[in-house]
C-alpha cells in the first residue's frame, strides 16, 4: 500500500491546526486602512513599474484585495512579499530584489531601522485610538501636572499621538512628544513622510523654540526634544500601544526611566511592572556568558536593515583580538534545534534590527546576546553602566556610543570568573598574536597539542564518524523494519489509520 | 624571641632534616592562638630590625575584637634542642647529631567551623599537626573534623591538653578524675586516629601515647606545660631507671606504694602518673592558692624554681602564673615534642607524595617530592591568597615540594583545571618575588629549596585560589584540597549605588581569592551571590568586601539556602519525547540513584575517570547493580563529575553512539537546571531505555536531539515524584546542663531534632548533638544563646541532604513554598511546567 511512505492524504486536509486565522478587513475599508490612494501616488510619482507589498502574516489575508487594488490604479506589476525570513517589522529587500522590484510598501508593524538599498514607503494601517479615553487615564494616571513625560506611541497608533499631544499639553507644562521619524531610503522624504510633516506643522512654534537649547534626541526612528537642563533620566515615558516588542525594546533603552503603557484595544492604562532592572541583570549574566565564551557563532538576523555587514565584520574583527574564534550562520528565524546543531558554539550573537535583537535564550542550548553584549564582553574599554543599547548601529565607528576596542598590553590578562569561579584569560594570546600562518620556532614549553577551533572539539567527542568496527558486529538476519511516518509508525498504538498491522 | 637575618634564615632552610612544617588545630575556644603566643615568644623568629614589636598571629582587627582566628597565620620558629635531646630524634629528622638547630614553620589556624577551609589549606602545607583539646570539654566535633582531615593528608598528630588551670582552679578536680578526663580524651583521639589510619599504613603508628611523649599537658594561659619526658627526666636520676621505662610507669594502670610497681591498684598504691607528676603541680597550687607563704617558698626551691625579688613579692594567681612558668616552660616542652615527634619534609614526602601527587608515581616530579630533592624540577603548591598592602592583589602562599623557587625564575602555574597536554589554566610566567611570611611582616629572600613554605608575588594573576608551579613541562597537578565544608549559606550582594556595579564585580573577584572556600557567582538571574559555609563566614566575607575589596556600600538580600532536586520514585512510565522533526525518540525512566552513591561521587570515590569495569565492579558488589548496566554509565552530571548518572540501557540500538555526545549535553544541561526550579539535580539515575533514530544522519544531528533529551529527562523527573533536597547542618552545642531545656526548644522550633546528649564526665557540661535545616539556622546561634542565657555556643557544618518533607505540587506544602520562592528570585515563570511540555504521545 501507498500507506507505507505516507499517511492517508485526507486526514492532512481534515487535520485542523490551533492557528484561529485573522478576519478579512472589509472591503470598503481596506482603501483606508491601506491608504492605497497615497500609495498609488507615490508609486505614480517616482514612475516604479514594479512593486513589492511587503505584509506581516496578520495582514497577509488582506493583500490579494490590496495587490488588485494597487495594479488596477497603478498599472505597474506588484508582487506579494509574504512569511518574512526575519522579523515582518524590517523591509525585505532580499526578498523584494528576488523579482527586481524597484520598490517596496511596508504595511503593518515596522521597527523603522533604516534599509540600505530601495525605496520603501511604509503603511502603517493605523488604528483608531480613543483619544477622550486615553487622555482621561492619563490625568488618572500622572495627576501632577508638572511631571516630565515623554509620549511615545506604536506606530500603528502614531496618527492619533498628535490629537493626544495637543490635548495634554495644555495641562501638562514639561510634555514631550516624540515624533516617528520615517528612516529615508534614498528618496527624498517629502511624500513618504507625509505623517511627520503634518505633525511638525500642528506645533510650528513649540519645536522652534526649544530647538536652541534643548537636546533632540532620535533613537529607534522616534525624535523628541528635551526641555532645556533636563537629564533624560527625570523623564516618565508614556506609550500608547499594546506590549509589543517595540514596548520592550524602548523600556531596555531607556532603563532608568518610569514606563506607562495605554491599551487602546482593552482600553486599559498601567504602569508597566515588568522589572526592567531584573531584566537588565539577566542581560548582564548573558554579558558574562559572552566573555567566557572560546568559540563565538554570529548569527545574521537580518538582511534588510542598512550597516548589518558593517556591523558583523566588526563583531569579526573585535572577537578576533579578544581571542575568541568566530563563525558566521545566516539561517532565516532563529529556533532551538537549528541553533543547537553546532554544539562547539558557545555564544552567539544575533545581529538584528533593535526590536528582534533580544532573544529570550532560556530554551536555547546556548545563550544568544546582541552586538551590545558582545562588545561589552570583548571590549574592556566598555563597561557596564546600566545603559542599554539594542541598536547595533549606535555601536558602529562615528555613532555616539562608539567605544573604541581598548588596545590589549601584549601580556597574558586575566580575569575570574563569576560564573565557573576559574580562570580566564582576556584578550589575544600570545601564540595566536603571531599569525597561524607563520613559521614559528617550536617552543617546548609552549608548545600544546591543542588549539581553540572546531577540530578540538571533534576530537572530544566520542563519535567522530563512520566507525567500520570490522568483525565486532554480528551477523545476522535482515528483518522488517519501521512502516509510516515519523508522526507515528504504523506499530505505534494510536498511528493513524493501520491498526491492523500489530 | 630569635633574632635572625634573612641570609641566616636562609641557611637554615637548606638543612631540610632539620625544618618541622606543623599546624596548630583544635576546637574553637580551646587555646590555640594563646598556646601559639607562648611558643613564638619563645622562639620566633623575627628579623632584627622589627624585634620589640608583638603580636604576631593577630593580622586583623577583627580577629582581635572577636577573639577568634579567621584566618591561618603562618610564623616561623627557631629552636635549639639540648644535646642530650638529640638522641630522641629519628635519624631522618636531623641533619647529624650536631645539627642542633631546628625551623619550625608554625600555622595557627581558625577553629569555628566555619573556617575550616582555612584549616584545610593549612593542612596541605604541612607535615605535623599540634591538636590541641580543652581537657576539661574534650574532644569536640571540631577536633574530630581537622584530626580527621589531617590524617587523610597524612599529617601526623601530636595532642596538648591545654587549660589545665581550669581544671584545677575552677573545676578543682580530684587528681584521679583529672587523669581520668586525660585517659579518656587520649582515647577519644585514637579512636578517631584508629578509624581513619592504620596502623600499618604508610606513616606507621600514629596512635597519640603520653608515655611516649607524644601528648603534652599544660596551660597556653599561663604559659606552663610538660610532656611525661620532662617527669620521666626528673625521676629516671632519682630512681636510677632508664628514661624510657620510667615514662611507661608514669602514665596508665601503673601503681606505686612507695616500695613497688604494680598493674592494679590497691591499699596505698597509688597511680603513677597522680603521684609522680599531678602531686607535685596540685602541691604547688594549693600553697600558692592558699596563700601559704612558707610552703610556697619551700616547694619552689625543691623544684629549683628561682624567683626574682620584685616576683616573690607577688602572690595568688600572677605567683602561680610565674612560679608554674619558671618550673615547666611551655615553649621548652612543646618545642622538644615537635621537634622530636613530628616528621620532616623529607621523612613526611616520602608517603605524601603520592597522594599529594596526580601524575605518574614515577616521573620527575614525584620522585622529586618523594626523595624532598632540592636538584629536583621545582613542585610547588599554593594553598591560599594572602592579601597585600597594595590593594588587590595578593601573595601567593604555599609550600614547595620538590626544586627551589626563586625570584626571577620563569615556572609553569598550572590552575586546578589544567590538564596535562592542553593549555587551558596553564601560564608560563616568571616569578616576580620571592618572600618569607612572617606573622604580618615579610621579608624578600633570593629563593626558597623544597620542604619550605613561601610566598609568591606576581602569581595571583593566573591563579584563583589554590595551583600548581613547576618547572617541569610534563608534570601534572598537585591534587586540590578537599573541604570538610561546603559553602551552602548564601546571599545576593548588589551595590546601593547601581552605578558602582563594576566596582563590585572587581571586588567579588578579589573576595573569591582571598578566602579559600567562598565563592562567588553570577546566576542566570543576573544576581551576584556570595556563598559561604556559615552564617559567620559569610558575614566576615561580606564585611571584608565592602570595607577593603569592594570599598563601596552594599545591599545584601536575606540569606538563602541552596536546593537540590531529585527523585523519590521509579518513573511511572517511560517517558517518550520526540525530536522536533518527529522522528527520533528518546525513552526513558528516572529512578532514586542506589542511597549512598550520591555520598561516594561528593567524595571522589566513584568518580568519571574511573575505569569503567572496576567502577562497574564496585557497583555491582557494594551497591547492587547489575553489571551490565553499570558498564554502560555514560556520563555523571551536571559538569560531568555531579552525583547524577546517566545509564544506556537500551539494547541494539543502530546509531546509538552518534547521539551520544547529543544526549550527554542534554543531561549536562538538565541536571544542572533541574525542571522544578531550575536547581543542580542530586542522587537522580536516568536509563535510555530505548531510542528510534532517523536513517539519515542529518536528522538526528544534535539540534534535533540536544532539546529532545532535555525534554525527555524532565519528563522522567516530573513522573519520578520530584522532591525537593535541603541541607542540613550537624549542630554540636556545649552548655550546662540546666539549659538544656532551651536547646531543646530552639531545635523544635526550628525542626531541628537532637541526636545525642552526652554528660562531660565531672564537669556539669553536656555536649548535645543535633540535626538542624539550614533553612532554619539563620539567626539560630543569638535565638539559642537568648534561650538559653547565653550558655549554649553552638559549631554548625553542613552534614547531609535531606528530603524536604512534602510534595512540590502541593500548594502551601513547604517544598511548594521553596519552588515558588526559588522561581521567582530567579524571574522564571510562575509554577513548574506541566508534564505535557514534556511528554509527547506514541
Amino acid at each position: 500500500m501507498a500507506v507505507a511512505f505516507s499517511s492517508d492524504s485526507s486526514e492532512v486536509i481534515n487535520r485542523s491546526l490551533g492557528i484561529s486565522s485573522p478576519s478579512r478587513t472589509s472591503p470598503d475599508s481596506v482603501e483606508a486602512l491601506y491608504e492605497i490612494s497615497r500609495c498609488v501616488e507615490w508609486v505614480k510619482i517616482r514612475g516604479f513599474h514594479k512593486v513589492a507589498l511587503q505584509f506581516p502574516d496578520c495582514l497577509l489575508v488582506d493583500a490579494t484585495e490590496v495587490a488588485s487594488k494597487m495594479e488596477k490604479k497603478t498599472g505597474a506589476k506588484v508582487y506579494i512579499l509574504g512569511d518574512t525570513s526575519y522579523g515582518s517589522c524590517c523591509v525585505d529587500e532580499v526578498a523584494a530584489q528576488h523579482v527586481n522590484a524597484d520598490c517596496i510598501i511596508h504595511y503593518g508593524q515596522s521597527c523603522l531601522s533604516p534599509t540600505s538599498h530601495l525605496p520603501v514607503l511604509y503603511v502603517f494601517c493605523c488604528r483608531p485610538v480613543d483619544v477622550e479615553h486615553c487622555v482621561q487615564s492619563f490625568r488618572d494616571l500622572i495627576p501632577d501636572q508638572h511631571t516630565r513625560v515623554i509620549l511615545m506611541s506604536d506606530v500603528t497608533y502614531s496618527a492619533s499621538i498628535n490629537d493626544i499631544s495637543t490635548r495634554l499639553s495644555q495641562e501638562y507644562t514639561h510634555l514631550v512628544t516624540s515624533r516617528l521619524n520615517i528612516p529615508d531610503s534614498k528618496l527624498d522624504t517629502e511624500s513618504s513622510t507625509e505623517m511627520s510633516e503634518h505633525t511638525t506643522d500642528s506645533t510650528p512654534t513649540q519645536e522652534n523654540t526649544l530647538k536652541q537649547d534643548s537636546q533632540v534626541i532620535c533613537r529607534f526612528g522616534r525624535t523628541f526634544c528635551l526641555q532645556a537642563d533636563t537629564e533624560l533620566d527625570s523623564y516618565s515615558i508614556f506609550y500608547i500601544g499594546e506590549e509589543s516588542l517595540t514596548l520592550t525594546n524602548l523600556m531596555m533603552a531607556y532603563n532608568r526611566c518610569t514606563f506607562y503603557s495605554y491599551n487602546p484595544e482593552e482600553r486599559n492604562c498601567r504602569k508597566e511592572t515588568l522589572n526592567v532592572n531584573k531584566a537588565l541583570m539577566k542581560r548582564y549574566y548573558m554579558v558574562e556568558k559572552a566573555k567566557e565564551a572560546n568559540v563565538v557563532g554570529i548569527v545574521a538576523g537580518t538582511l534588510g536593515v542598512s550597516d548589518y555587514l558593517t556591523v558583523i565584520n566588526n563583531l569579526k574583527e573585535m572577537i578576533k583580538k579578544a581571542g575568541k574564534k568566530s563563525y558566521t550562520f545566516v539561517m532565516g528565524k532563529l529556533n532551538v534545534p537549528k541553533l543547537a546543531n553546532f554544539m562547539e558554539i558557545d555564544v552567539f550573537v544575533l545581529v538584528a534590527c533593535s526590536e528582534n535583537t533580544l532573544i529570550d535564550s532560556s530554551e536555547f542550548y546556548r545563550p544568544v546576546v546582541t552586538p551590545f553584549e558582545m562588545e561589552l564582553a570583548c571590549n574592556s574599554a566598555r563597561e557596564w553602566t546600566g545603559e542599554y543599547i539594542t541598536d547595533f548601529r549606535e555601536l558602529l565607528p562615528g555613532a555616539p556610543s562608539h567605544v573604541p576596542m581598548s588596545e590589549g598590553t601584549g601580556e597574558d590578562e586575566t580575569d575570574v570568573s563569576l560564573i565557573s569561579g576559574g580562570m580566564r584569560r582576556v584578550g589575544l594570546r600570545e601564540e595566536e598574536a603571531a599569525g597561524s600562518t607563520a613559521v614559528v620556532k617550536r617552543d617546548d614549553v609552549l608548545t600544546v597539542a591543542e588549539s581553540n577551533s572546531g577540530a578540538s572539539f571533534l576530537q572530544s567527542l566520542s563519535c567522530q564518524g563512520l566507525e567500520q568496527k570490522l568483525g565486532e558486529t554480528e551477523v545476522t538476519t535482515a528483518v522488517e523494519g519501521r512502516k509510516g511516518i515519523a508522526a507515528g509508525y504504523s506499530h505505534e498504538p494510536g498511528a493513524g489509520g493501520d491498526e491492523g498491522r500489530d | 624571641m630569635v633574632h635572625f637575618t634573612v641570609d641566616q634564615i636562609r641557611e637554615v632552610m637548606d638543612k631540610k632534616k632539620n625544618i618541622r612544617n606543623m599546624s596548630v588545630i583544635a576546637h574553637v575556644d580551646h587555646g590555640k592562638s594563646t598556646l601559639t603566643d607562648s611558643l613564638v615568644s619563645k622562639a620566633g623568629i623575627i628579623a632584627s630590625q622589627k624585634a620589640g614589636e608583638t603580636r604576631f598571629t593577630d593580622t586583623r582587627k577583627d580577629e582581635q575584637e572577636r577573639c577568634i582566628t579567621i584566618k591561618s597565620t603562618a610564623i616561623s620558629l627557631f629552636y635549639e634542642l639540648d644535646e642530650k635531646d638529640m638522641e630522641f630524634v629519628p635519624n631522618d629528622g636531623k641533619e647529624g647529631p650536631n645539627e642542633r638547630g631546628f625551623l619550625i614553620n608554625l600555622i595557627d589556624s581558625p577553629g569555628h567551623v566555619d573556617f575550616s577551609s582555612e584549616v584545610t589549606a593549612a593542612l596541605r602545607v604541612t607535615d605535623g599537626a599540634l591538636v590541641v583539646v580543652d581537657c576539661v570539654s574534650g574532644v569536640c566535633v571540631q577536633t574530630e573534623t581537622v584530626l580527621r582531615q589531617a590524617i587523610s593528608e597524612r599529617i601526623k598528630p601530636v595532642l596538648f591538653m591545654n587549660k589545665m588551670d581550669r581544671a584545677l582552679l575552677e573545676l578543682q578536680l580530684e587528681k584521679e578524675d583529672l587523669y581520668q578526663n586525660f585517659a579518656r580524651t587520649v582515647e577519644n583521639v585514637n579512636v578517631i586516629v584508629a578509624t581513619y589510619a592504620d596502623e600499618d599504613g604508610p606513616m606507621g603508628n600514629i596512635m597519640v601515647s603520653p608515655e611516649k611523649g607524644t601528648v603534652g599537658f599544660g596551660s597556653g594561659l599561663h604559659g606552663w606545660a610538660f610532656t611525661l619526658k620532662q617527669f620521666g627526666e626528673l625521676y629516671s636520676n632519682k630512681f636510677k631507671i632508664d628514661l624510657h621505662k620510667m615514662m611507661k610507669r608514669l602514665w596508665g594502670d601503673q601503681f606505686f606504694n612507695g616500695k613497688k610497681w604494680q598493674k592494679t591498684g590497691g591499699e596505698g598504691f597509688m597511680r603513677g602518673f597522680n603521684k609522680f607528676v599531678l602531686d607535685p603541680i596540685y602541691q604547688v597550687f594549693t600553697a600558692i592558692m592558699n596563700f601559704k607563704k612558707d610552703e610556697t617558698t619551700k616547694l619552689l626551691e625543691k623544684l629549683e624554681v628561682k624567683l626574682t625579688h620584685e616576683e616573690k613579692g607577688l602572690e595568688g594567681k600572677p605567683l602561680l602564673k610565674v612560679a608554674m612558668r619558671k618550673w615547666l616552660p611551655a615553649g621548652e616542652a612543646l618545642l622538644q615534642m615537635i621537634c622530636t615527634h613530628l616528621p620532616s619534609p623529607v621523612t613526611a614526602q616520602k608517603y605524601r607524595m603520592e597522594l599529594l601527587y596526580e601524575g605518574p608515581h614515577d616521573d620527575e616530579a614525584a620522585l622529586g617530592i618523594k626523595n624532598c630533592d632540592a636538584s629536583a624540577p621545582l613542585m610547588m603548591y599554593v594553598s591560599k591568597m594572602v592579601p597585600t598592602t597594595d590593594k588587590g592583589r595578593f601573595y601567593a602562599f604555599g609550600r614547595v615540594f620538590s626544586g627551589k623557587v626563586g625570584t626571577g625564575q620563569k615556572v609553569r602555574i598550572m590552575g586546578p583545571n589544567f590538564i596535562p597536554g592542553k593549555k587551558e589554566d596553564l601560564y608560563v610566567k616568571p616569578i616576580q618575588r620571592t618572600i618569607l611570611m612572617m606573622g604580618r611582616y615579610i621579608e624578600p629572600i633570593e629563593d626558597v629549596p623544597c620542604g619550605n613554605i613561601v610566598g609568591l608575588v606576581g602569581v595571583d594573576q593566573f591563579l584563583v585560589k589554590t595551583g600548581t608551579l613547576t618547572t617541569f613541562q610534563d608534570a601534572h597537578n598537585l591534587r586540590v584540597m578537599k573541604f570538610s565544608v561546603s559553602p551552602v549559606v548564601r546571599v545576593a550582594v548588589e551595590p546601593k549605588n547601581p552605578s558602582e556595579l563594576p566596582k563590585l564585580v572587581e571586588g567579588l573577584k578579589r573576595l573569591a581569592k582571598s578566602d579559600p572556600m567562598v565563592q562567588c557567582i553570577i546566576e542566570e538571574s543576573g544576581e551576584h551571590i556570595v556563598a559561604g559555609a556559615g552564617e559567620l563566614h559569610l558575614e566576615i566575607c561580606l564585611k571584608d568586601l565592602e570595607e577593603d575589596h569592594a570599598g563601596i556600600p552594599i545591599k545584601k538580600s536575606d540569606p538563602v539556602v541552596s536546593y537540590r532536586e531529585t527523585v523519590e520514585e521509579q518513573s511511572e512510565i517511560t517517558c517518550l519525547s520526540k525530536s522536533p522533526n518527529k522522528h527520533n525518540r528518546l525513552f526513558m525512566r528516572a529512578q532514586p540513584l542506589t542511597e549512598g552513591i550520591a555520598e561516594d561521587i561528593d567524595r571522589g570515590d566513584i568518580t568519571p575517570r574511573d575505569d569503567a569495569k572496576a567502577r562497574a565492579r564496585k557497583l555491582a558488589d557494594e551497591y547492587g547493580w547489575d553489571v551490565g548496566e553499570a558498564r554502560k554509565i555514560w556520563c555523571f552530571g551536571p559538569d560531568t563529575n555531579g552525583p547524577n548518572m546517566l545509564v544506556d540501557c537500551t539494547k541494539g540500538v543502530q546509531y546509538l553512539s552518534e547521539i551520544k555526545d547529543s544526549v550527554v549535553a542534554g543531561f549536562q544541561w538538565a541536571s544542572k537546571e533541574g525542571v522544578l526550579c531550575e536547581e543542580n539535580m542530586r542522587a537522580v539515575r536516568f536509563d535510555i531505555h530505548d531510542v528510534t533514530l532517523h536513517a539519515d544522519a542529518i536528522h538526528r544531528g544534535g539540534g534535533q536531539i540536544i532539546p529532545t533529551a532535555r525534554r525527555c529527562l524532565y519528563a522522567c523527573q516530573l513522573t519520578a515524584k520530584p522532591r525537593i533536597l535541603e541541607p542540613i547542618y550537624q549542630v554540636e552545642i556545649q552548655c550546662p546542663q540546666d539549659s538544656t531545656g532551651g536547646i531543646y526548644s530552639c531545635m523544635n522550633k526550628r525542626r531541628g531534632h537532637v541526636t545525642e546528649e552526652n554528660q562531660i564526665i565531672g564537669t556539669p557540661q553536656v555536649v548535645v548533638k543535633a540535626y538542624l535545616p539550614v533553612m532554619e539556622s539563620f539567626g539560630f546561634t543569638a535565638d539559642l544563646r537568648s534561650q538559653t542565657g547565653g550558655k549554649a555556643f553552638p559549631q554548625c557544618v553542613f552534614d547531609h541532604w535531606k528530603i524536604l518533607p512534602g510534595d512540590p505540587f502541593e500548594e502551601g506544602s513547604m517544598p511548594g513554598v521553596v519552588v515558588t520562592n526559588t522561581r521567582k528570585r530567579k524571574g522564571l515563570n510562575e509554577g513548574v511546567p506541566p508534564l505535557d511540555k514534556y511528554l509527547d504521545k506514541m
